[in-house]
């Protein structure tokens, strides 16, 4: 008995009892279809905290430094809010002298934000957007990729020049028939030229960049600063999070001798990094990756019980086909090897099972949840090597029990 | 240390085989010396209790003796492992057996296939090989069917092909037609004296004397002994 026959016969025996081979095969099916899900669900909200989320709102290995303000509606009493509305403003002196000593700077950007009702190329308009005024490096350390058009340079700032990048809703809205490209666009008094569009954000965080009016640092200030020369905010980015660290210390440092605050007495300003919603995410994903294999590991050991109880059975219930078939001439090995070849047949059944339902969840929660998944494909290998060893594993002992039958006891088993 | 001679397929020296049964010891076969030798149909019969199934374990290799010698084919077999067993069953035996021991599940074909497969015959020789064995027994149209869709003495055939396909050197009846009608009894038996004729050495284990009387030699067993050993012409009534 070749192995592909023995595969041939599972396959048979599976397809003759379909609703009893599920059952035997719940196990392994769960278990697989766990493991896909679940890696499906981390992977995916993985590369969404790593790539798109983290980089729009902090970045990678970005800090993101702010004067503490008093905020309306805020908790603190009055006595903070007088304090905090004593603070000092962030300036872009503070930021220039930020660049010039602040160690190890990958990317460096400010930015001065405002919120405008509204903004209208000819006919059209649209409400509620965020104008923000930024340095060269802005869209580049947001990660926020122009795919029409070009981005803003240095030339821009340093000249004033009245030049937009806008989101894609705007884009949409203003010029649904035309390529914005070079079209004129009115921020209040005053007459722009798009010339780029950045890529579409939507998803699970709105859509902050796809209403937003991106304008350089100097026009701004030349057209719509109330306070000349105030940051709302400064990002620098680090290559390695040690180097973060470590510019996260002398931007303290450099901003307190600034702001003149004696030892003992609060920052006046804030500095944040990504790691606390980082941290955040490792929390939950520590959680699913340290319970996820302990799940799919009883799943699977069930399973791989159910399979072996169901292979001994089948030995019983063959007693005298094995007899038969010792008596013809075959060796321990080759009925070993049958009955193995029959266990992971079954086995890998229930895992290409549980691999189809489990991308078919994975999907199912990419489609109808906020939640992000992508299935990866080591984890279809994963899981179909798993399943396959499950059935080896549980199928030896009973693989070995029928290979040590007594073909003449075998032979007259009733 | 004896050598057998050239034309036995089967030599013992004193093969006894006892059996444990709880604190007793049964001994199945207290000595059993004979030569069957090639082109012999030989007929074992015995009252149960007699040895003879005993015998045709050992003579079959399903079983190793206590002591004794057993040479097959010229070979010494008495003391072989496991694996080698196998390997002269597969190569040197073809088994009939009273229930036929089909497998349920498959082909005729592919239950004549099975010896070929164990010995390692690649797959088109194989099929070849089965196809003709099930021709040479009267069943060349009976090849696709399953055990369930074929009568009593077609499924024998199918087992007389099988046990047959890997051109052993002795062929191994027991009770062959135990399970079948006088009439289709007649027609395995005739099968047999063909084989017989065309120059297999038949070993049948049976209790009934007309079926005995197709073979040319008949011994009898009786508390793990010879008790008689008579050549006879076949076909002749056995008294």
């Amino acid at each position: 008995m070749n192995v592909f026959d023995a595969m041939i016969l599972a396959l048979r025996q599976v397809w003759a009892q379909k609703l009893k081979s599920f059952f035997t095969l719940l196990g392994v099916i769960v278990g697989v279809m766990f493991l896909i899900s679940v890696i499906a669900v981390v992977e995916g909200m993985n590369r969404y905290v790593e790539e798109d989320f983290a980089s729009s709102i902090f970045g990678i290995n970005t800090i993101t430094i702010e004067r503490v303000r008093s905020r309306r509606g805020g908790r603190e009493d009055a006595r903070t809010r007088r304090q905090r509305s004593r603070n000092p403003w962030v300036k872009t002196a503070d930021a220039e002298v930020l660049r010039e000593k602040v160690p190890d700077i990958w990317y460096m950007a400010y930015n001065v934000d405002r919120f405008m009702p509204e903004v209208r190329s000819g006919e059209n308009k649209r409400k509620n957007v965020r104008l923000i005024g930024v340095t060269d490096q802005y869209l580049a350390l947001q990660g926020w990729d122009v795919v029409e058009g070009r981005g803003l340079t240095r030339i821009d700032e340093t000249r004033a020049i009245r030049v937009a990048v806008i989101g894609d809703a705007i884009a949409k809205k203003l010029y649904p028939d035309n390529s914005p490209l070079g079209q004129d666009i009115r921020l209040g008094p005053f007459r722009y030229r798009v010339v780029g569009v950045l890529e579409r954000q939507g998803g699970l965080i709105g859509n902050i960049r796809d209403a937003s009016v991106v304008i350089p640092w100097g026009a701004y200030q030349a057209d719509f600063s109330r306070r000349r020369d105030v940051v709302d905010q400064i990002q620098i980015r680090f290559r390695t999070s040690e180097a973060m660290v470590a510019g996260q210390g002398a931007t303290e440092e450099i901003l307190r001798a600034r702001h003149r605050l004696r030892p003992g007495e609060e920052n006046d300003f804030s500095i944040e990094t990504a790691s606390e919603v980082l941290d955040a995410w490792n929390a939950v994903k520590n959680v699913l990756l340290a319970a996820g294999p302990g799940l799919v590991a009883v799943a699977l050991v069930v399973g791989g019980i159910v399979i072996m109880n169901i292979m001994l059975m089948s030995v019983l219930e063959r007693t005298r086909e094995i007899g038969v078939r010792k008596a013809l001439g075959a060796r321990r090995i080759d009925i070993t090897r049958q009955f193995l070849a029959e266990s992971a047949t079954l086995s890998s059944v229930g895992a290409g099972l549980g691999m189809a339902i489990g991308i078919v969840l994975a999907k199912l929660v990419d489609v109808a949840t906020p939640l992000p998944a992508s299935v990866p494909v080591w984890s279809i290998v994963l899981g179909v090597t798993l399943g396959m060893f499950v059935g080896l594993v549980f199928g030896v002992y009973p693989a070995i029990r029928a290979s040590r039958l007594d073909p003449i006891v075998a032979l007259r088993y009733e | 240390m004896m050598m057998p001679p050239d034309n036995a397929v089967i030599l013992t020296q004193e093969l006894k085989k006892d059996y444990e049964l709880g604190a007793e010891t049964v001994h199945a076969l207290r000595g059993i010396d004979m030569q069957i030798n090639k082109n012999e149909f030989v007929a074992i019969m015995g009252p149960s209790g007699s040895g003879k199934s005993t015998l045709l374990n050992l003579i079959g290799c399903l079983d190793t003796p206590t002591s004794g010698q057993y040479w097959l084919g010229g070979q010494e077999v008495s003391q072989l492992d496991d694996n080698e067993l196998a390997r002269i069953r597969n190569r040197q035996i073809g088994f009939v057996f009273q229930t036929f021991n089909l497998l349920p599940r498959t082909t005729a074909l592919h239950n004549v296939e099975l010896p070929l497969i164990y010995a390692g015959v690649p797959a088109r020789e194989r099929h070849e090989r089965a196809t003709e064995a099930l021709d040479a027994v009267g069943l060349a149209d009976r090849v696709t069917h399953h055990p369930s869709e074929l009568s009593g003495g077609e499924r024998q055939r199918v087992a007389m092909a099988r046990a047959l396909v890997n051109q052993p050197s002795l062929l191994l009846a027991d009770e062959p037609t135990g399970n079948l009608d006088s009439a289709t009894s007649e027609e395995i038996m005739e099968i047999l004296v063909r084989l017989h004729e065309r120059g297999e050495t038949i070993l049948l284990v049976t209790h009934e004397r007309h079926i005995a009387a197709y073979s040319n030699r008949l011994i009898t067993l009786k508390d793990g002994r010879i008790e008689t050993d008579e050549h006879h012409t076949i076909g002749v009534p056995i008294a």
